[in-house]
C-alpha cells in the first residue's frame, strides 16, 4: 500500500502556514520517524536589512512540480513514506513561515533524506520567485536556479554548483 | 507569423500591469519565441535587462518546455526567470 501525501500553496492573505499541519499530515501509527523543515523570512540578506518578501508563483505548474517531486521521492524510498509540502505566496513579514516540508516513515534515516530531497526540489525546480523588500525602500527580485536545461544539472545564473546554502 | 501570449513572472512581471505580453513569432518552436521576445524587450523596454531571457525557461501549466519543443496550440506560454523559492 502507499500513503497519501499533501502538497499545497497557501496565500498569506488567507492564512499562515502551520507546521503542525505538516506533522499531522505525515503521521501514521507505523511511522516512528518524522523530519520537518521550516523555512522562515529572515531579517538580513547579504548584509542588507530586510523587511519582508513577496513570493510570486506560477501556481498550476508549482502544484504539478510538487506532485512530480513527491512521486519521484516515493519511487526512490518505497511506498512506506508520507510527504507534505506547503509554500507561501504573497507578501510575508520577517519571521513568517515561507515553506514547510515534512516527511514521515518507519525510521529516521528515510525521513531525513526524503525531507532534504523534497526541500531541495522545492528550491531548485519549482517556479517560485522571491522579491525582497529592504529597509531603505528598495525591492529586488532574487535570482537563483535557471530551469533552462531540464534534462541536465540545473544551472545557476552565476555558474556556481549545487552544494550550497541558499 | 503567430502571436504568442507570454505570462510574466518574477522580474518580468513588472513589465506589464496585466502580467502578460503579446509576442509575434516567426516560427513554431520555443527557440523562435525566445529570440522574438528578446528582440521585442530590447526595443520596447530598453532599460530592462533583456539578457535575462537567455537564462529563463518557458513553460505551460504542465511542464517546462525545451527550446526545440513546438509552441503550445493555445498560444499561451509562461516565462520563468531563474527560480528562488523556499
Amino acid at each position: 500500500m502507499s500513503f497519501e501525501s499533501v502538497w499545497k500553496v497557501v496565500d498569506r492573505a488567507d492564512a499562515a502556514i502551520d507546521p503542525g499541519e505538516g506533522i499531522a499530515a505525515v503521521s501514521d501509527p507505523g511511522f516512528g520517524g518524522i523530519d520537518v523543515f521550516i523555512g522562515k523570512v529572515r531579517d538580513l540578506n547579504q548584509g542588507r536589512p530586510v523587511l519582508g518578501i513577496t513570493y510570486d508563483l506560477f501556481e498550476p505548474l508549482v502544484l504539478n512540480e510538487f506532485q512530480r517531486q513527491i512521486d519521484e521521492i516515493t519511487a526512490d524510498f518505497g511506498p512506506r513514506i508520507k510527504l507534505y509540502v506547503a509554500h507561501a505566496k504573497g507578501r510575508l513579514a520577517v519571521g513568517d513561515v515561507a515553506v514547510v516540508v515534512a516527511a514521515g516513515s518507519p525510521h529516521r534515516d528515510e525521513a531525513f533524506r526524503a525531507c532534504r530531497q523534497l526541500i531541495e526540489g522545492v528550491k531548485h525546480r519549482s517556479p517560485i520567485w522571491k522579491q525582497e523588500h529592504y529597509q531603505n525602500g528598495d525591492s529586488e527580485w532574487s535570482e537563483g536556479c535557471s530551469l533552462c536545461q531540464p534534462d541536465t544539472e540545473h544551472a545557476h545564473i552565476d555558474g556556481h554548483v549545487h552544494d550550497h546554502s541558499h | 507569423m503567430k502571436e504568442i501570449v507570454v505570462q510574466l513572472f518574477g522580474a518580468f512581471s513588472e513589465l506589464d500591469p496585466q502580467r502578460e505580453i503579446r509576442v509575434p513569432v516567426d516560427g513554431g518552436q520555443v527557440i523562435d519565441l525566445r529570440r522574438a521576445l528578446r528582440a521585442l524587450l530590447q526595443q520596447r523596454f530598453p532599460q530592462f535587462r533583456a539578457g535575462l531571457v537567455d537564462y529563463s525557461a518557458f513553460a505551460d501549466e504542465q511542464r517546462v518546455l525545451r527550446d526545440n519543443d513546438v509552441l503550445p496550440g493555445d498560444g499561451r506560454v509562461a516565462i520563468l526567470p531563474p527560480v528562488s523559492g523556499g
